[in-house]
C-alpha cells in the first residue's frame, strides 16, 4: 500500500503516463541482456550518479544550498566502507549503515557551523571541505595515502555472491529505485515544504514557523546519507577507494546531473546522469580532449536552448486541495477574553547610534484589534521584528500569555501562537498557492524525518489533516479555486490575501499585520476589513500597521501612535484623531509623501489641518 | 626570523597573482552575482599568449626588457578579448536567466578553453624562454639568505599599480561608477540610463585582462605553462575573493596576498602537501567569524 502511494507519487512528480513508465522499467529491466560487459558497466555508474544526483537534488534542488564539495560525502561513504572491510574483513552489509551514519555525520559537521552564511559563500564552503577530505585522504596512513584502500571483498547476498556486473547493475538499480521513493516521500511532506519554503525566502520561512538551521541542516544530513550508500556501492563495486575518484571535478559532474537534467525533478536526474556519465563514453573513439571539449560546448548550448534543464520539476504543482475544509480549535491560552494577551514593556532598539525604538510599551488585550499607527519611519515595523524575534531588542521585555518570548527565534514565537504578515506580501513564490499555507502549518506539525520518510500512518493522517485546515483557510479567504497556482501568479490583491492566510494557517492567538492595505483600491480594501472582522471573529487578538486612517478608524477600538521610535500616545481612535500632538506628528512630516497620502486625507478631517506641514523628522 | 622574510616575501610574490586574479572574480560576482570558473583560464591564456610572444621575439635581438613589455600587453589584451567576447556570447544572453544556469555556462566555457587550448596547445608543460634579468640570479640581498628578486619585486610592483589604478578607476570615472551602480540595483541603474550590457562587458573586459597580466608575469616567474594551471590558481583566487568579501575590491586584494602569506607559510612551516587544509580551513573558520569575509559589508537584516 505504502509502495503503491509512492509509486504514484513518483508518477504524479515525474508528469509521465503509465505506458511510457512500463516501457522505461522494461528497457532498465532488460538493458544488461541487451548490453555487453561494457555498456552494463557503464549502466551500473549512470544508476550510481542517478543516485548522487538524488542526494544533491535534495540540497542544491529543494533546499537551495549550492554544494561545490558533494563528493566529500561519496567519498566518506566509499572510504568507510572500504576500511571496514577492506582492513577490518567487516561484512559489506553491515558497513552500509555505518557509512551512512558517518556521511551524515559529516554532513551535520559541514553543515551546522556554516548554514548561516549566504549561499554563495555556503559554495567556496562545501568547496573547501571537498577539498579538505580529498587532501586529508591523501596524507594520511589510515586512508593508504594516494594509493588509497583495496577491498577484496564482494557483497553477498543470500548466499550469492555479487561479484558481477550484471549483478551488480541489479543491485544498484533496486537502491536507485528505493533512494528515489524515499526522496519523494520526504519532498513531498512537511520536510520538502520547508527544504523550498528556505530556498524561496529563507527569513521569511522562518518567520512563519519554519526552523531554517535545523531544515538547512537536515538537508545536508539527507543528501550526505545518500551520497553515504553511492559511496558504499561505489567502493565495493570498483574495489579501490583513492583520492583520485573524489576531486572537485567529481563534484562539478554531480552537481551537473541536477542542474542538466533540471531541479527538484527525478525524471531529470536520470537524465542528467545519463548526460553526465553516458555522453562521454559516445565520444570515447575521439580522445579525451575533444571529448571533453565538445561536451563543454554542449553544456553551454544546453543552457542557451533549456536553461532550466532538461526536464524541469512539473510546471503546474501536484499538491491538490483536499476535498474538505476542517477548521482546527483555537489553541487554549490561560487568559479571559479581554485581558492583557500581549505585554510589551520598555522595549529599546538600537541599531549603532541610532535609537529606533526608545522604551515603548503595549498592552493588547485578548479579542482586540489594536490599530498601529505613526509617520513613516517612526519605527512601527521595528516594533513588530523585535516581538517576532526577527531582531533582538537591546532592552525591554515581550510576554505572550505570561511566557517570555525574548531570544526566542522566529519560528519558536510562531510554535508559541504570534504570526505574523510582511508589507508587500513575501510569498514563497514558486510553490503553489495551497504549499504556501502549508508552510505556514510547520509550527503546528509533529511529524518528523523516520516517519515521513517511511509514509507511517500517524504522518499520513497529519498530511491528511493539514490539507482539509489549508482548505479551511483558503475557503477563509476566498483562494480556494486558484490553491494550485504558483504564488507568483496571483494579483497583488490575492498576494496579500495569501500572506494573511499563511499566517493564519498557523492558528496562531496574536496575528500581526504589516500594511494589509497599502496599495489597495477602496473595494479591495472594505474586502480586507471584512476578513479582519472576521479573523476577529473567530477570537484571534489582532495587531495592525496601516497607514490608511479610514481603514484604521473602522476596525480598532483602540490605536496606539508611535512617533521617532516612542509611544505618543494611546486610545480610542476618536481620541487619537482629537490629539493635537498626532495630527502634528501625521501631518508635519508625510506633506510631500505621496506615498502617504491617504493617511494625510483620512486623519485630516478638518480643512485648517493640512496647512500644518511644520515638522520635517529625520527619517 | 629569515626564513620568515623569505617565506613572507615569497607569499608576496605568490598573493600577488592571486589578488591580481581574485580581482576578476570579485568584479563579476558583485555585477551580476557570478562564480565565473572560466576567470581562471583567461588567466592560463594570457599565459600561453604570453609564451608564444616571448618564444618569437627572444633571439630577434630586441632588447629582453622591451620583449618583456611586449609580451605583456599582448598577452593582456588578448586575455581582455576573450573577456569580452565570452560575455558577449555565453554570458550576456543568460543575465535574466536563473544563477545556475549561468553556473553551468560558466562551467562548459571553462571546460572548453581549456581543452581547447590542450588541443591546439598540447596537455604537456610548455617552457616559457628565458629572460636574464628576471632569472633568480639578479636578486636584491636584503638581511643574509634573504632575497628579494627582480622578478618578485617586478611581480609585487606591476600588481599593486595595476590595484591602485583598477581602484581608482572604479570610484572615479564614469563607467567605474556605472559598474558600482549596476552591482546595486540593474534594473534602477538601467532606468537612471546605464548601458547594462556595455558596464558588464567592461567589467569582463578589465576582469580578464587583469588575469592576463598575472597569467604573463606567472608564465615569466615560474617558467613553464599547462593548460590547467588557470584552474588551479583560480580556484585559489577564488577563495581569496571569497576570504575579503566578495563583491568587495579592496577586500579581493587583501584575500589574495593573505592566501599567499597563508600558502607559503603553510608550505615552509607544515608541509606542502597540507597547504590546501591550511587554506581552507582558514577560510572556513573566518567565514565561521564573520560570515561576510574580512571586508565584506554585513548584509542588513530585513523582514
Amino acid at each position: 500500500m505504502r509502495g503503491i502511494s509512492g509509486l504514484t507519487g513518483l508518477l504524479d512528480s515525474a508528469r509521465v503516463k503509465i505506458p511510457s513508465l512500463a516501457v522505461f522499467a522494461v528497457v532498465l529491466l532488460a538493458f544488461p541482456s541487451i548490453a555487453d560487459e561494457y555498456w552494463t558497466d557503464v549502466g551500473v555508474k549512470v544508476l550510481l550518479y542517478v543516485v548522487l544526483g538524488l542526494g544533491i537534488n535534495v540540497v542544491v534542488g529543494y533546499a537551495g544550498l549550492l554544494d561545490l564539495g558533494y563528493s566529500a560525502f561519496f567519498a566518506v561513504g566509499g572510504y568507510t566502507t572500504a576500511i571496514l572491510v577492506g582492513n577490518y574483513g567487516v561484512n559489506w552489509w553491515l558497513t552500509l549503515p555505518i557509512a551512512m551514519l558517518v556521511a551524515a555525520i559529516g554532513g551535520y559537521l559541514i553543515g551546522y557551523p556554516t548554514l548561516r552564511l549566504r549561499s554563495d559563500y555556503l559554495a567556496i564552503v562545501t568547496l573547501g571541505f571537498g577539498e579538505i577530505v580529498r587532501v586529508t585522504a591523501n596524507n594520511l596512513e589510515f586512508t593508504g595515502g594516494p594509493d588509497g584502500v583495496i577491498l577484496p571483498f564482494r557483497p553477498v547476498l543470500f548466499g550469492y555472491e555479487l561479484a558481477g556486473t550484471q549483478s551488480m547493475y541489479y543491485l544498484v538499480l533496486v537502491i536507485a529505485l528505493v533512494v528515489g521513493l524515499g526522496a519523494t516521500s520526504l519532498t513531498r511532506s512537511k520536510i520538502g515544504r520547508s527544504w523550498e519554503s528556505v530556498r524561496e525566502d529563507e527569513r521569511v520561512a522562518e518567520a512563519v514557523g519554519v526552523p531554517s538551521i535545523r531544515v538547512k541542516a537536515l538537508a545536508y544530513v539527507v543528501g550526505g546519507v545518500i551520497a553515504g550508500v553511492a559511496g558504499a556501492f561505489f567502493a565495493t563495486y570498483i574495489g579501490i577507494v583513492s583520492p583520485t575518484s573524489f576531486t572537485f571535478l567529481t563534484s562539478v559532474l554531480i552537481l551537473l546531473v541536477v542542474l542538466i537534467g533540471g531541479r527538484g525533478s527525478l525524471v531529470g536526474v536520470f537524465l542528467g546522469a545519463l548526460v553526465v556519465q553516458g555522453t562521454p563514453e559516445v565520444l570515447r573513439s575521439i580522445g579525451d580532449e575533444w571529448r571533453i571539449f565538445l561536451f563543454a560546448v554542449v553544456l553551454i548550448v544546453l543552457m542557451f536552448v533549456r536553461p532550466l534543464g532538461l526536464w524541469p520539476a512539473r510546471t503546474r504543482r501536484g499538491a491538490r486541495l483536499a476535498q474538505s475544509a476542517e477548521e482546527p480549535p483555537l489553541p487554549e491560552v490561560g487568559v479571559a477574553p479581554g485581558e492583557p494577551l500581549l505585554e510589551v514593556r520598555g522595549l529599546t532598539m538600537r541599531f549603532g547610534g541610532l535609537l529606533a525604538l526608545n522604551d515603548v510599551d503595549i498592552t493588547v488585550g485578548r479579542g482586540e484589534v489594536l490599530g498601529v499607527i505613526g509617520p513613516n519611519g517612526a519605527g512601527k515595523t521595528t516594533v513588530f521584528n523585535c516581538v517576532t524575534g526577527v531582531v533582538r531588542p537591546t532592552a525591554g521585555k515581550v510576554v505572550l500569555g505570561g511566557e517570555s518570548l525574548i531570544g526566542r527565534h522566529p519560528h519558536q514565537v510562531v510554535q508559541r501562537g504570534m504570526a505574523r504578515t510582511f508589507q508587500g506580501a513575501r510569498l514563497f513564490s514558486d510553490m503553489s498557492v495551497v504549499e504556501n499555507v502549508l508552510v505556514g502549518m510547520t509550527a503546528r506539525m509533529n511529524s518528523g524525518v523516520l516517519t515521513s520518510l517511511l509514509r507511517l500512518p500517524a504522518q499520513r493522517r497529519e498530511e491528511q489533516r493539514a490539507g482539509r485546515q489549508a482548505r479551511y483557510w483558503l475557503d477563509f479567504v476566498g483562494l480556494s479555486d486558484k490553491a494550485t497556482r504558483f504564488a507568483r501568479e496571483l494579483s497583488y490583491g490575492d498576494q496579500r490575501r495569501l500572506d494573511i492566510a499563511r499566517a493564519l494557517a498557523s492558528n496562531p492567538l496574536v496575528l500581526l499585520l504589516d500594511e494589509p492595505a497599502a496599495g489597495m483600491n477602496p473595494s479591495e480594501k472594505a474586502d480586507l476589513m471584512e476578513l479582519i472582522g472576521r479573523i476577529r471573529d473567530r477570537g484571534v487578538t489582532v495587531v495592525l500597521i496601516e497607514h490608511d486612517m479610514a481603514f484604521v478608524m473602522g476596525l480598532c477600538e483602540r490605536v496606539l501612535v508611535i512617533e521617532t521610535g516612542a509611544k505618543l500616545t494611546e486610545g480610542s481612535p476618536y481620541e487619537v484623531q482629537q490629539d493635537p500632538r498626532v495630527i502634528e506628528a501625521y501631518l508635519g512630516v508625510d506633506e510631500d509623501d505621496e506615498g502617504d497620502e491617504d493617511a494625510d486625507g483620512d486623519l485630516g478631517a478638518g480643512p485648517d489641518d493640512t496647512t500644518a506641514p511644520t515638522l520635517t523628522k529625520g527619517q | 626570523m629569515n626564513d620568515f622574510l623569505q617565506y613572507t616575501l615569497n607569499g608576496l610574490t605568490v598573493g600577488a597573482f592571486y589578488a591580481l586574479v581574485a580581482l576578476g572574480y570579485t568584479m563579476v560576482y558583485g555585477i551580476i552575482r557570478l562564480l565565473n570558473f572560466a576567470h581562471g583560464d583567461f588567466f592560463m591564456v594570457g599565459a600561453f599568449l604570453a609564451t608564444g610572444v616571448l618564444s618569437l621575439l627572444t633571439g630577434s635581438g630586441l632588447p629582453s626588457g622591451l620583449v618583456v613589455v611586449v609580451a605583456l600587453v599582448a598577452a593582456t589584451a588578448a586575455a581582455a578579448a576573450l573577456g569580452g567576447v565570452s560575455a558577449r556570447i555565453v554570458y550576456l544572453p543568460l543575465v535574466k536567466a536563473p544563477k545556475l544556469s549561468l553556473l553551468v555556462s560558466a562551467l562548459g566555457l571553462s571546460l572548453a578553453v581549456e581543452y581547447g587550448t590542450a588541443l591546439s596547445q598540447g596537455t604537456g608543460f610548455r617552457s616559457v624562454p628565458h629572460i636574464g634579468f628576471l632569472s633568480a640570479e639578479h636578486a636584491i640581498g636584503l638581511t643574509d639568505g634573504v632575497r628579494l628578486t627582480y622578478a618578485q619585486l617586478g611581480v609585487i610592483a606591476v600588481s599593486l599599480a595595476l590595484m591602485i589604478g583598477l581602484y581608482l578607476y572604479v570610484t572615479r570615472t564614469f563607467t567605474g561608477t556605472a559598474m558600482r551602480v549596476l552591482a546595486m540595483d540593474q534594473d534602477a541603474a538601467r532606468l537612471m540610463g546605464v548601458n547594462v550590457e556595455r558596464t558588464i562587458m567592461m567589467t569582463f573586459i578589465i576582469g580578464a585582462g587583469l588575469a592576463g597580466t598575472a597569467g604573463t608575469m606567472y608564465a615569466l616567474y615560474y617558467p613553464q605553462v599547462n593548460f590547467l594551471m588557470g584552474f588551479l590558481l583560480g580556484l585559489r583566487a577564488f577563495t581569496a575573493a571569497v576570504l575579503g568579501g566578495i563583491g568587495n575590491i579592496p577586500g579581493a586584494m587583501v584575500g589574495g596576498f593573505l592566501i599567499g602569506l597563508l600558502e607559503s607559510y603553510a608550505t615552509g612551516y607544515v608541509a606542502g602537501r597540507w597547504t590546501d587544509v591550511v587554506v581552507f580551513g582558514v577560510l572556513i573558520g573566518v567565514l565561521v567569524i564573520r560570515p561576510s569575509g574580512i571586508l565584506g559589508e554585513r548584509v542588513a537584516e530585513r523582514v
